[in-house]
């Protein structure tokens, strides 16, 4: 490693600039109390993976490219509840990982302003792992 | 919502002869809007930025089959819009490389309705 390298090391600001060491993906919890529909879920899932890649794009563009070149891997899984979800977001953001939040006009099906989705990511596998490892598969 | 009637959207178009389960369908849904973004990103940027003030508008429709979707597609790409398929890697539910979804857009809200009008909302 080059002095160069080692200064940009240390003076990086934070992990959100290094190249990740391993596989990279995005979790999206979706709200499972509001019963939206699975067309309406996937529609959240999109913006929610849509803000959480423009995101990645600011803060950490390192991850995104690692995430965009290995087939952009998602995880989405069932949450219980809107509380839920902001405690998630709340574990997350200690962790230091992104996340975005979205919350729905309420055209369609769900009360205005529901949160209905929260996406962490993208990241290294085991560190949004060890946050929603305990939820399942929707 | 009709003064706004132009303001840009995207759709995606899913495949309901392979039955995907709602976690499926939403991971393959944004896929397809993930890379419709970011390919509007380099060429209209000032589209994509419109669209994401605007709310992001997204709706999801149903297609009969693979034909189809992809008649729809090169409908899509002749008429100048921004479009991606979406081709599974097939690690759950579908034999690798099946084609799940069409994202179209985005792009302003009457080039895809003349598109996709006869589809209906999943």
């Amino acid at each position: 490693m080059g002095l160069r390298s080692i200064i940009h090391k240390m003076t990086a600001p934070s992990h959100y600039g290094e190249s990740p060491s391993g596989p990279v993906k995005l979790v999206l919890i979706i709200n499972n109390g509001l019963k939206m529909g699975k067309g309406k879920i996937a529609a959240q899932a999109g913006h929610a993976s849509v803000k959480a890649t423009l995101k990645a794009g600011e803060k950490a563009p390192l991850i995104l490219q690692a995430w965009l070149s290995s087939g952009q891997k998602k995880v989405c899984l069932k949450g219980d509840d809107a509380d839920q979800l902001l405690s998630f977001e709340k574990q997350a953001k200690e962790a230091g990982l992104l996340t975005s939040k979205i919350h729905d006009a309420g055209h369609t099906q769900i009360p205005s302003g529901s949160l209905t989705v929260l996406a962490i990511g993208p990241c290294q596998d085991e560190l949004v792992e060890k946050i929603t490892g305990s939820l399942k598969l929707l | 919502m009709s003064n706004n009637d132009d303001s840009p959207s995207m759709a995606l178009i899913v495949r309901k002869d392979l039955g995907l389960s709602a976690g499926k369908m939403a991971v393959q849904c944004a896929h397809a809007a993930v890379s419709c973004t970011m390919a509007s990103r380099k060429t209209n940027s000032r589209l994509m930025e419109r669209w994401q003030n605007g709310g992001a508008r997204k709706i999801c429709l149903r297609i009969d089959d693979l034909q189809s979707l992809q008649r729809l597609a090169g409908q899509a790409q002749a008429a100048g819009l921004i479009t991606h398929i979406v081709k599974d890697a097939g690690h759950t539910e579908v034999e690798p490389g099946t084609i799940t979804v069409l994202g179209i857009g985005p792009a302003p809200r009457r080039s895809i309705d003349a598109l996709t009008s006869q589809l209906k909302p999943y």
